[in-house]
């Protein structure tokens, strides 16, 4: 069974909300384990808040696509129970774009053509409207120029961004991407991540997968965590990295005397390390505004080489989750 | 995936529900008229399957080349009888007299191979070669819905077996005319009937070859679901054939030849007899309609239950 | 959603049981429906019933007639479809027509061909669309004798009910155990089944069951079952009849434009005669002689391996002679000449105090081909063949 919402006998109080209140995404102890005993997918409990951003991160092979997959309706859960926007499956997939495991379409026809292939596909999708829906969509993802071009002669850029554009044939209540940003040149990178937001900003919640930390830090409102299968962390990005505070870091030849002076000012934490023709000093900033301790480690005559505000990454946070280090170039 | 099927038909109710609601803001109401709408994009779905099919370039070389042969066998048998009798004898010689039995042997002699092929390729490629390219998720994201996908893959497999048996039968009929006499037909059973009745005798014997193809269509189209490549598919219905036709033809088996597909095909013939077999037609039908029944059945059970990982 | 597959999957599972009851319907219906209730007969009323129906002309009736054979011979080569070795092993159906005063159409149907054989008031035709010909016949002699064997349709002839059932009947009398069935159903209609079983050990037929229909006693069914066989070796009979006046159509015959018209005339001193079969006086002249009586009756022919096999080699000139002699006929007879050079090849060697020789054994049939060029065939236990071997 791949929804909750109207099986029979489910206790009303276990259900998930259904209609608008709902979770854009809700799964409930999903479970993957395919032939041959292989558990892909471990009792799966997620919770995407409408409006978010919302990160899907873990390494290849940690359980993402299944996930995806067992969302659209692909893959048939072996147990557990998942909703898109509270609604059965059926009524909610047209109110969903996709973009799963990279672009596939039909090389023999042109971009457009593709478009109006999978719109036909769609049993809510107006016949009357598609010419203007498939323009609007090569639009926003600035291929119309491409439009009459076969698929064949893509470069992998464009067939990435046809994808995104058959996930915004129609009006989306929610994008689920699957590493959207794969194979792209660091341009067609920040293309997409521009894209994203762009649609965020209309309100549109959009469930991004990942393997790249910096990728999902750098879009999302919130992220969960997946290794090996299993949820091992879930909430907005702040809370993930809520053990760690922002800290001041102040670099001087005169240690001792920094120290003082922060100390004087009430920040905690602080912290003498060396680095390379002298040493540093960090603290927790707390309330402190980063201008105020500059002016008074000048005031004091501390020579100052240089002064951060060092925000927390969440890398050191997921490191110790999943238990292996993240691709963290893109 | 029976859900998503069983969904379809229960998602007014939730949905209505939403559509009320404050969030469901500029899109277009599914609630009136739901089911003349249903049936409305099936046809659009399938327009646009038949679109893929009869603009694709391999199924065009296909219907091309199996339109050249009557003209072939037609020039070579003009040629042939030019220089007066060589000694050949049933429906070639009778091709040979009269322009519309062109048809009844262009017929005879591809339906035992090259029409089946070409339909294998069309219906064994119809699920697996949108699996093996990836499109499969996207048409069942967006959502297709499964049931309805596979009858409309089926429906676009059955149009195109038709339309294999209609060119072979025009182009033979084109040379027919061109290239040999036209006149009263001579039958089989040695009774003569005029020309227009032979037309409406050839006509009946297309679609009873379609309907012969349409059954083959179904068996290539439940291999297409347990695969992803398509080559894979083709071939077994392909091997499946030919495997039936030297069957066939081994006089030990003979018990065993009713039970298969192309035993059945040719039977056709049974136009040319006075009075027409209906009898062998109709049975013909019903084996027809037995493996499109069974092998239909199995595409379905397979393709609702399948994972697509692809 | 495991629960759901076995679900999904019982709808083709539903699909071939409703497939598979619909083509086993008939055999199940017979016997879900219990036996059709025809009032007993013994024997002998049946037989003067069915003897009495047959003096007067049978009622207009239209079928299509099923030939069986499995003889348990060896592999045949490949034959014409149309050449009468074919109806040795397989089955095979010709489609029959029967109007009121003698009228009658039988055709046989094959892969876009059809041959006819069309008599219409001492008018006959033959009509072969292979070869695109159309045969006028002729006979002398009894207006109302049926075509002579020697039309090349003779085979097809052989095939209709009539015709087997009057063989069999001939045959009934002190050597045989008969009773009757009626509970069977032949083509849909109920019937009495007439049961002929030798009494004789030394036959290999078990049974002969001759069907005749409950209401007309038209034969419709001829069965003979070999021992030990479940299945009859050998069988003719309707799959589907019809007792209406036929239409018209299908017992006249226009020869169409293009086609060959040939006439031949039959009969016992007619030119065809001779031509078609000129072996006939050779053969004659061999003599054939007859061992035993009832079902353990042997036919003794002189013949060597090289007669039935058109000669070998080492000798020559006489083939030559022979080939020559051959060649006016169709493929029928060299088709027989391989069947019998193939049946030979796989045949066992015996030898006892008769002399030694070859032996063919099948379900239904023992030939014995003797090294003093005598051919011994009979529907016995090759015991009995080799004992009446000894018989000179």
């Amino acid at each position: 069974m791949t929804t909750v919402t109207h099986e029979a006998g489910a206790p009303s109080g276990a259900a998930p909300p259904s209609g608008p209140a709902a979770p854009a995404i809700v799964t409930r102890g999903l479970t993957k384990r395919f032939r041959g005993g292989q558990v892909a997918v471990d009792t799966l409990d997620l919770s995407v808040p409408r409006g978010s951003v919302f990160g899907f991160l873990g390494p290849n092979g940690s359980g993402k696509t299944t996930t995806i997959r067992m969302l659209l309706g692909l893959v048939a859960p072996t147990s557990g129970e998942h909703a898109l926007l509270g609604l059965p499956l059926a009524a909610a997939l047209p109110r969903v774009g996709a973009l799963v495991e990279g672009p596939a379409f039909y090389p023999y026809l042109s971009g457009e053509a593709n478009l109006r292939r999978f719109d036909a596909a769609d049993p809510t999708a107006p016949a009357a409207t598609v010419r203007r829906r498939v323009g609007e969509a090569l639009d926003r993802v600035g291929l119309t120029a491409a439009a009459g071009k076969r698929y064949r002669n893509y470069s992998l850029g464009m067939r990435q961004r046809l994808a995104i554009a058959a996930a915004l044939l129609g009006p989306r209540e929610l994008l689920v991407l699957d590493e959207p940003t794969n194979g792209l040149d660091p341009q067609g990178t920040r293309e997409v991540r521009a894209l994203v937001k762009e649609i965020a900003a209309d309100g549109t919640t959009v469930f991004v997968s990942s393997h790249l930390l910096a990728e999902v830090e750098q879009m999302c409102t919130h992220a969960a965590v997946m290794r090996a299968g299993k949820l091992v962390a879930q909430g907005t990005i702040a809370s993930l990295s809520g053990g760690q505070p922002v800290r001041v870091r102040i670099e001087t030849p005169d240690a001792a005397a920094a120290v003082r002076v922060l100390a004087a000012l009430g920040l905690a934490g602080v912290h003498i390390g060396a680095v390379e023709g002298g040493t540093e000093v960090t603290a927790e900033l707390g309330g402190h505004a980063p201008e105020r301790i500059n002016a008074a480690l000048v005031g004091a005559d501390v020579p100052v080489r240089g002064l951060a505000v060092v925000r927390p990454s969440l890398e050191d946070v997921f490191v110790g989750l999943t238990g292996e280090g993240f691709d963290v170039d893109g | 995936m029976s859900t998503a099927e069983t969904e379809i038909r229960r998602a007014p109710e939730p949905a209505t529900i939403v559509e009320a609601g404050p969030s469901a803001e500029g899109r277009p109401a599914a609630a009136p008229a739901p089911v003349a709408r249903a049936r409305w994009t099936f046809w659009r779905l399938l327009g646009s399957e038949l679109g893929l099919t009869f603009r694709r370039p391999r199924n065009l070389v296909m219907l091309g080349v199996l339109a050249a042969v009557p003209v072939l066998l037609g020039v070579t048998l003009r040629l042939m009888t030019a220089d007066d009798e060589g000694g050949v004898g049933g429906i070639i010689a009778a091709a040979a007299g009269n322009s519309l039995m062109l048809t009844f042997a262009s017929l005879s002699f591809l339906v035992t191979l090259l029409m089946p092929v070409a339909v294998s390729v069309v219906a064994g490629d119809a699920v697996a070669g949108e699996a093996g390219a990836g499109t499969l998720r996207y048409l069942l994201a967006a959502p297709a819905g499964r049931t309805r996908l596979l009858a409309v893959k089926y429906l676009n497999a059955v149009v195109y077996g038709f339309a294999v048996t209609a060119v072979v039968a025009l182009a033979a009929l084109v040379t027919g005319l061109a290239l040999f006499p036209v006149g009263p037909v001579t039958l089989l059973s040695g009774t003569t009937v005029p020309v227009a009745e032979g037309l409406l005798r050839i006509l009946v014997s297309v679609g009873y070859v379609g309907a012969g193809m349409a059954a083959l269509a179904a068996v290539a189209l439940a291999f297409s679901t347990f695969t992803e490549v398509s080559i894979g598919a083709i071939a077994a219905s392909v091997v499946l054939v030919v495997v039936s036709q030297v069957l066939r033809a081994v006089p030990q088996l003979d018990g065993l030849a009713g039970y298969l597909l192309p035993t059945w095909w040719n039977d056709f013939d049974g136009v040319l007899r006075s009075p027409v077999d209906t009898a062998a037609l109709g049975e013909g039908l019903l084996v027809f309609g037995a493996y499109a029944l069974l092998f239909g059945s199995v595409a379905w059970a397979r393709f609702t239950g399948k994972d697509i990982t692809s | 959603m495991r629960r759901g597959t076995f679900v999904r999957w019982g709808v083709p599972v539903a699909a071939a049981a409703v497939i598979a009851a619909a083509v086993g319907a008939g055999p199940v219906i017979a016997a879900v429906g219990g036996p059709p209730a025809l009032p007993e007969r013994s024997a002998q009323q049946l037989l003067a019933d069915a003897l009495a129906a047959a003096e007067k002309s049978p009622p207009p009736m239209s079928g299509t007639v099923q030939q069986t054979a499995s003889l348990g011979l060896p592999a045949l080569p490949a034959a014409g479809a149309g050449s009468p070795v074919a109806l040795l092993s397989g089955s095979h159906e010709v489609k029959v027509w029967y109007g009121a005063n003698g009228k009658f159409r039988i055709a046989m149907p094959t892969q876009l061909n059809e041959t006819n054989l069309i008599v219409n008031e001492g008018q006959a035709w033959y009509w072969d669309s292979a070869a695109n010909t159309a045969t006028k016949l002729h006979w002398q002699g009894g207006a109302r004798r049926s075509p002579a064997p020697s039309a090349p349709a003779a085979t097809h002839a052989d095939l209709t009910p009539q015709a087997a059932a009057e063989k069999v009947l001939e045959q009934a009398g002190e050597h045989t155990a008969i009773r009757v069935i009626n509970t069977a159903e032949v083509a849909g209609r109920p019937v009495y089944q007439l049961v002929l079983a030798p009494k004789d050990d030394g036959s290999l037929v078990q049974e002969v069951r001759l069907a005749l229909d409950g209401e007309t006693y038209v034969p419709l069914q001829v069965q003979v079952y070999a021992k030990g066989a479940a299945e009859p070796a050998f069988q003719v009979g309707f799959t589907q009849v019809t007792f209406t006046p036929p239409a018209e159509e299908n017992f006249t015959f226009t020869p169409p434009a293009g086609a060959k018209v040939e006439e031949r005339s039959l009969g016992a001193d007619g030119e065809a005669g001779k031509e078609t079969r000129p072996g006939d006086a050779d053969r004659a002249a061999r003599g054939l002689k007859v061992v035993g009586d009832g079902w353990t009756r042997v036919a003794v022919v002189k013949a060597s391996a090289a007669d039935l096999t058109g000669g070998t080699p080492s000798d020559g000139e006489r083939q030559g002679e022979r080939q020559g002699e051959w060649r006016g006929h169709g493929g029928d007879e060299a088709d027989g000449r391989a069947v019998v050079a193939d049946l030979l090849k796989k045949a066992t060697p015996v030898s006892g105090p008769w002399g030694s020789g070859r032996l063919i054994s099948t379900k239904l049939v023992t030939a014995l081909l003797t090294d003093d060029g005598r051919l011994l065939v009979g529907a016995v236990t090759p015991e009995e063949i080799t004992e009446a071997a000894g018989v000179r």
